[in-house]
Formats: structure tokens, sequence, C-alpha cells
């Protein structure tokens, strides 16, 4: 693994593209999850409010996923075997999830009153599925698809954090789009969410030195340690921030204090979205250069040079733009969601 | 059953499932925007109320259209392992070039398309709808691409037993390329046409006799009459091409078991494939040496010419038939609608209730033809390069049936609940037409109709 040719460093690019699009894939569906998640806690006349806070992103925001699995597809396809291939039932529930929650999102504003708490429900079901399912594959995945009842219950801890950590998210963005009674239920849902979240990341920066001894050495030898250490701080100081930016909101929500709720209501997201990309850095970390731990690295799984640098040329141009005008799209929903926004 | 079918019977319900919807979206992009394009030409409310109401199933058929395309982009790797080892590296760029320069192209701007209308100019507001259109026709572009090269795969080399691209211009516009897109995108605007046509002659038929209403039949109907002589062209070049390509799929489709000169055309026929001939024939002389070599005595390669090479022979043979015969039904109802409305008659019920029935008729041919070309190319999932049973997973059987029989209570209940919501919203607009600007600026010539 000498030299500068294009095998070595080709699948490099590609893994760090990859870990980009499922990083942005989690932050940015993470809030419309957590938002359907939330969804039965909110008063049903909020739920049209909740909704229209993630209407026009959710569609594209999916779209991360398909193109962080289309680069693991196209540019691992060794590992993308396996791996789909180890996690198929979790990945058969989290497809149904997803299915459930895209389709019920559109029936919601299309049928008749009657029919409109079942398809919140399916939302809610569909949200909650594919959230679970993917936390539950995480956890499988770090794990290195280690059999027994152990492992399997951890996954499954993992799926319930997991819930907890698109919930924090989604409690987030209503804190920054949602007004009234929803903006004020927001920071109770994300304080209960919070809590659950640091169970999730304690757990999984735990299990997942123990669970090979390469990522162990890698991060308990000197002077690694003392490098690495500042992600762990600075994981528990975001968490700190959070608890504490949503006493204050909460008692700026209790007081009725408008201005005060809007000043801040930014920062737990922000504080959320830190602490997602410090813990999948942490594990970004632990992996590389793995792409199924200690079996498949990323020059094993990696397709031919020649098409990745088709790819490279292709995602160089594309990426830029769809960066572009995703930023537009968010421009131009910027501020406040309203609940009759639907413009249909 | 053994895994390679469950696996083959998955992937076909969710592939099934999944064209569908964008058969109807990518064609309605177009249609909407041509909605809106006359509205700004002619000022006349018609064609923006027209607009509102069909964005309404163009946003449902996307929403269905995205999350069951989200769950191929997984099964290609949870069914058929295999086939991104072999032909990853051609297969790969092909699917990358989709995502990056379609799915987020429409993802985004369908954002702005349905809820950015009050937010951004009426300029911007276009432009979005026009970037919709053209990113589900991108995507076709791209996985016809790499549909039609699993076809008649060329410009790579095996080293290793792997395939290596050699040549991307040569994979890009591979020779059935050409013939299967334009054959999918007609199909697409027959669906849409026949959609709009059956679904506002059920709005007229209740009585919902608004000139949106009529805008859209009339754009459907006249749609469909003007595609249908292309596509039954366009049809007749895409099966010369695969009998140069692909003679055993032609052999299976026409039912011809050995080598004919002056072969005839079955109307009908129950292929045997154990007697290795057909039963309760009709047949027509030399008329399928007439449509596929152009010539009376043409020769026509049997069956038996391609020993365990050749397809399934009765799901090819009949899914054939439905296609075709779809196909001249369209022919014959549009053509009658056509000079129907050009002539200005009033409008029959009986022909009425047959566009309503022919409502989903794209859907019928759509499919049909996809399992004549699919299921044609079997054994092999790439030509002469991968057999469908080597990219298979060793995923258990008893998991892909569970899994399968999940997903089909899933899209069962889907397709109820679309079919049973676009009739309801068509019912519901109906309920809130506006008569001050419904039935104002409706052809006078019409109104003999509404008797």
């Amino acid at each position: 693994m000498s030299g500068l040719d294009a095998g070595n460093w080709l699948p490099l690019v590609f893994m760090g593209l990859m870990a980009l699009a499922m990083l942005i894939y989690v932050v940015l569906d993470g809030y419309d999850l957590g938002v359907g998640v939330l969804l039965p806690f909110a008063r049903p006349e909020d739920r049209d409010l909740a909704i229209a806070a993630i209407g026009p992103f959710w569609d594209a925001n999916e779209t991360w996923l398909v193109l962080g699995v289309g680069l693991l597809l196209v540019a691992f396809p060794l590992a993308h075997g396996v791996i789909l291939g180890a996690l198929y039932l979790p990945v058969a529930l989290m497809l149904i999830g997803l299915i459930l929650r895209g389709v019920a999102f559109d029936f919601r504003y299309k049928v008749g009153a009657e029919h409109k708490p079942l398809w919140d429900r399916v939302f809610h079901i569909g949200s909650l599925l594919a959230s679970f399912a993917q936390g539950w594959m995480l956890g499988h995945y770090i794990t290195g698809f280690a059999p027994g009842w152990g492992a399997h219950a951890f996954a499954l801890l993992i799926g319930v954090c997991l819930c907890a950590g698109y919930a924090l998210l989604g409690a987030g963005w209503l804190l920054i789009k949602a007004d009234g009674p929803l903006q004020a239920a927001a920071v109770g849902w994300a304080r209960k969410a919070l809590i659950g979240t640091a169970i999730g990341v304690a757990a999984v920066s735990l299990a997942t030195p123990l669970v090979s001894p390469t990522i162990f050495a890698k991060w308990f030898q000197l002077p690694g340690l003392i490098a690495l250490l500042p992600i762990p701080l600075a994981t528990a100081a975001l968490f700190v921030m959070a608890w504490v930016f949503l006493r204050r909101l909460g008692q700026d929500a209790r007081n009725d204090n408008q201005r005060g709720l809007d000043r801040w209501a930014w920062a737990p997201f922000a504080c959320a979205v830190g602490i997602f990309v410090l813990a999948f850095f942490g594990l970004a970390y632990s992996l590389y250069p793995y792409l199924v731990i200690d079996r498949i690295d990323i020059w094993q799984a990696a397709s031919s040079p020649e098409s990745l640098a088709i790819i490279l040329v292709g995602a160089g141009i594309t990426l830029p733009v769809i960066l572009g005008y995703t930023i537009y799209a968010y421009r131009v929903f910027w501020g406040k969601a309203h609940g009759h926004a639907y413009g249909l | 059953m053994d895994e390679i079918l469950l696996a083959r019977i998955q992937f076909a319900a969710n592939i099934s499932f999944h064209i569908l919807f964008p058969t109807i979206t990518i064609a309605l992009g177009w249609v909407l925007l041509f909605f809106k394009w006359r509205h700004h030409r002619t000022g006349e409310s018609r064609w923006m109320q027209a607009y509102r109401f069909w964005v309404k199933v163009f946003a449902l058929s996307f929403a269905l259209g995205v999350v069951s395309g989200i769950t191929m982009s997984f099964q290609f790797g949870t069914n058929w392992p295999g086939f991104m080892e072999k032909v990853g590296n051609v297969a790969g760029p092909l699917l990358a070039y989709e995502v990056l320069t379609a799915f987020f192209l429409e993802a985004t701007f369908l954002g702005i398309m349905l809820f950015g209308e009050k937010r951004v100019s009426p300029r911007m507001h276009t432009l979005a709808t026009f970037l919709v259109a053209a990113g589900t026709t991108a995507s076709a572009f791209w996985i016809l691409v790499l549909n039609s090269w699993m076809h008649t795969p060329v410009g790579y080399e095996l080293r290793e037993g792997v395939v290596h691209a050699t040549d991307w211009w040569a994979i890009v516009f591979n020779p059935s390329m050409p013939y299967r897109l334009s054959h999918m995108l007609l199909a697409s605007g027959l669906t849409v046409a026949f959609l709009l046509a059956g679904l506002s002659a059920w709005r007229w038929l209740r009585g919902d006799r608004g000139a949106d209403v009529l805008t859209a039949l009339r754009t459907g109907v006249f749609l469909g009459a003007a595609l249908i002589p292309v596509q039954i062209f366009v049809g007749d070049l895409h099966g010369l091409n695969t009998l140069e390509h692909q003679p055993a799929k032609i052999a299976a489709m026409e039912g011809i078991w050995e080598d004919e000169r002056g072969a005839g055309l079955r109307l009908f026929a129950i292929p045997d494939e154990e007697a290795r001939t057909n039963h309760a024939e009709i047949e027509v002389p030399y008329l399928a040496s007439l449509i596929l070599t152009h010539s009376l005595d043409g020769e026509i390669q049997g069956l038996n010419s391609f020993p365990g090479a050749h397809p399934p022979v009765a799901p090819v043979f009949f899914a054939f038939r439905v296609m075709v015969g779809t196909g001249l039904l369209m022919l014959l109802v549009s053509w009658i609608g056509a000079w129907l409305l050009w002539k200005q008659k009033p409008l029959p019920t009986l022909w009425l209730k047959g566009m309503v029935l022919m409502s989903f008729s794209g859907w019928v041919a759509t499919l049909a033809g996809w399992y004549v070309t699919e299921i044609g190319r079997q054994p092999w999932l790439v030509t002469g390069v991968l057999r469908t049973a080597e990219a298979a997973s060793a995923v258990p059987a008893g998991m892909i049936l569970t899994t399968l029989l999940m997903y089909l209570a899933v899209y069962l209940g889907l397709i109820t609940a679309y079919i049973s919501v676009v009739f309801h919203l068509a019912k519901k607009a109906g309920g809130a037409v506006d008569p001050s600007s419904g039935t104002q600026d409706r052809p006078t010539t019409l109104a003999g109709a509404t008797s």
C-alpha cells in the first residue's frame, strides 16, 4: 500500500465521500424521522404544523441515504454484499418503515378527515420502525455481526437509543421551525431524548473498543490517547450545553418569553448535530480502514480504479451543484413553518 | 421453493410495484409543465385548475416511486450480490450518475414545486416544475442505459472474471438503449394520457363537467391518440433490434419452436415446454416472418436452436400478447375519442365508461412489456456474461419468504390506498368546483355533450 497510485487513494476518497453522505443523511433525515417519532406526543391540532416543518425537505434528505448506500454499492461492491447480507432482516424492516413514512406523509394531506388519524399513525410507526432498524443495524455492524444473545441485545439497545437520538434532532428542529404550544412541548421532548441519546453514545463508545483488540489499541495507546481525548470531552461538553440551553428554554416557555425562546431556539439542534458529528467521527476513526471490522478493508472491497475515477469526475461536478441548490431550498423555506403551508 | 426463485419473485414484486409510479411521474411532470405554460400563454383559469388537480396525483405518485426506489437500491445488494461483484464496474458509475444528476435534483425542486409556490417567484416556480420533470427523465435515461446494457452488453473486457469498462460511449449508447429508452418514455406518455382521460371521463360521468375536466380529458385523448401509432412503430423497431441481439427472446415471444421460414403469427396458443410444442394454436400464415424480417419467407430461429439457454416460454409468450392487445385497444379508443372531440360530437356514455376502464391500462401494458423483456433475458442476468443463478445471495429461503410476504402485504395495501385516494381526490375536486370559474369558459359547442 505504498505510493500514490490511483488504486491506493481512490478508495480513500470514496470512503470519505460515503462517510460524508451517511453523516449528512443521519443528521438531515434524523430530524425528519425524529418528528415522526414524536408525532403522537403532539396535540392533534399541532400535528399539521409538525409535519409542515419537515414537508419541503424530507424527500431530498432521504436521497442522501440513496447516495451513501449507492456509494457503498458502486465503490465497495464486495463489502456491500457482505454488510447488507448480514443485515438482511433489519434492512427489510427499515425499508418498510421508510416506505410507510414516505407515503403516509402524502396520503395524510389527501384523504378525508376521517382517515387522517390512520395515516398519522402510519407516519409515526414508519418513522419509529426506520429509526429503530437503523440503530439495530448500527449496533449489529459495530460488533462485526457477532453472533450470540449479548450482541443481539446490544444491537436492540442501540436501536432504542437511536430513536432517542433522532427524537432529539426532531425536537431541536421543531424548536427552530415551530412556534406556540408545539415549540414549548418540543423543549420537554428534547430533554428526555437527550438522556436516551447519552446512553446510546456511551454504549457505542464503550462497546467498540471491547469488540476488537485493534480498536482498543487505537484508542488506549499513548500518545494517541491524548490526541483523541478532545473527542469524548467535547461530546460531553455538548451534552452539558444542550442540557443548560434546554433548561433555559423551558423557563422561557413557562414564562411565555417568546423573545427568549426565539433567541436560543437553534442551540439544542446545533448541539445535537455536534454530538452526532463527533460520535460519527469517533466511530469512523475506530473502524478505519475496515468496512467490516477486522475482515474487509477499503482496498480489498474497492471497484476498479477506472470506474471509481469516472464516478469521481461526476461527483466532483455535481456535488457542489447539489449542495448549492440544497442551500437554496433551505433559504427558500427559511423561518417558521406554517400549518397550512401545503401549496396543494 | 428454492432461494433463487424466491429472490427473483421478491425482486420482481418490488420492481413491478416501483415501475408503476415513475411510469406516471416521468410524463406527468411534462404534462404539468404544459398546463402551466398554457395558463401563462392564454391566461385561462382552466389550465391552472387542471395543474392544481394533477399536481396532487403527481406528488402522491412521486412519493410512492421514491420509497419503492430506495428499496430497489438496497435489494441490488441483498438479493443479487453477484451482480455488483461481476459487473459493478459498469453498473456502479451508471447508478451513481443517476443519483447525482437526477435524484437530488427532482427531490429538492419537488419541495419547492409543492410547498414553495408562495415563497418564490412564478418564474422560479415554473423553473422548479421544469427541473422536476427533467430530473425524472434523466433518472429514466440512466436506469434504462444500465438495463439496456444488461440486455446487450458492449464496451467491456473480462479481467480475472470481472467486467471492466473499456469504452463508456459504447456502454451508454449500447445497441438496445435508443429503442428501449424511446419505448419506455412513450409508454410513460401513454400511461399518463390514459390516466388523464380516464379520470376525467369518470368526473365527466359524475356530472363534474368544468372546463378544467374537459381540458384534461382532451389533453389525455389527443396525447394518447398521437403517441400510440408512434409507440407501435418504435415497438416494431425494438422487436427487430431484439431479433438481432436476443433471438431466443423473440422465439419465446412468438412461440416458435423449430427454425421456420415463412413463420406464421400465433395470435393465440398454449406453449408446452415439456412437449416442446404449442396447443390450441390460432395462426396467421407468414405474418411473423413478414413483421420480423420484412419478407414473407424470412427465416426465424426457433427455441430448439437455443438448448438450455432460452427463457421460460409461456410467461414471455402471454405477456407479449397482453402488451400488444392493450396497445391495440388503446389505439381504438383513443382514435374514437379524438374523432369525437375533433368533430365536437356529444361524448357517448359507453365511450366514457370505456375510458374509465382504461384509466390504468398503461400500467398493464408497461408491466407486461417489462415481463417480456426481463423474463425474456433469462437465464441471463447480463446476456452472455452473468447468469441469474450465479448472482443470487446465500440468504436462507425462510428469510426471503418472510420479507417477501411483508413487502407484498405493504404493496397490496398501498396500491389499494393509491387508487382509492386518486379517485377520492377526483371526487373532492368535483365537489369543490367554483361554478363561476369552472363552467364559464367551457366551449359552447360542447354544450350538447352534457345532455
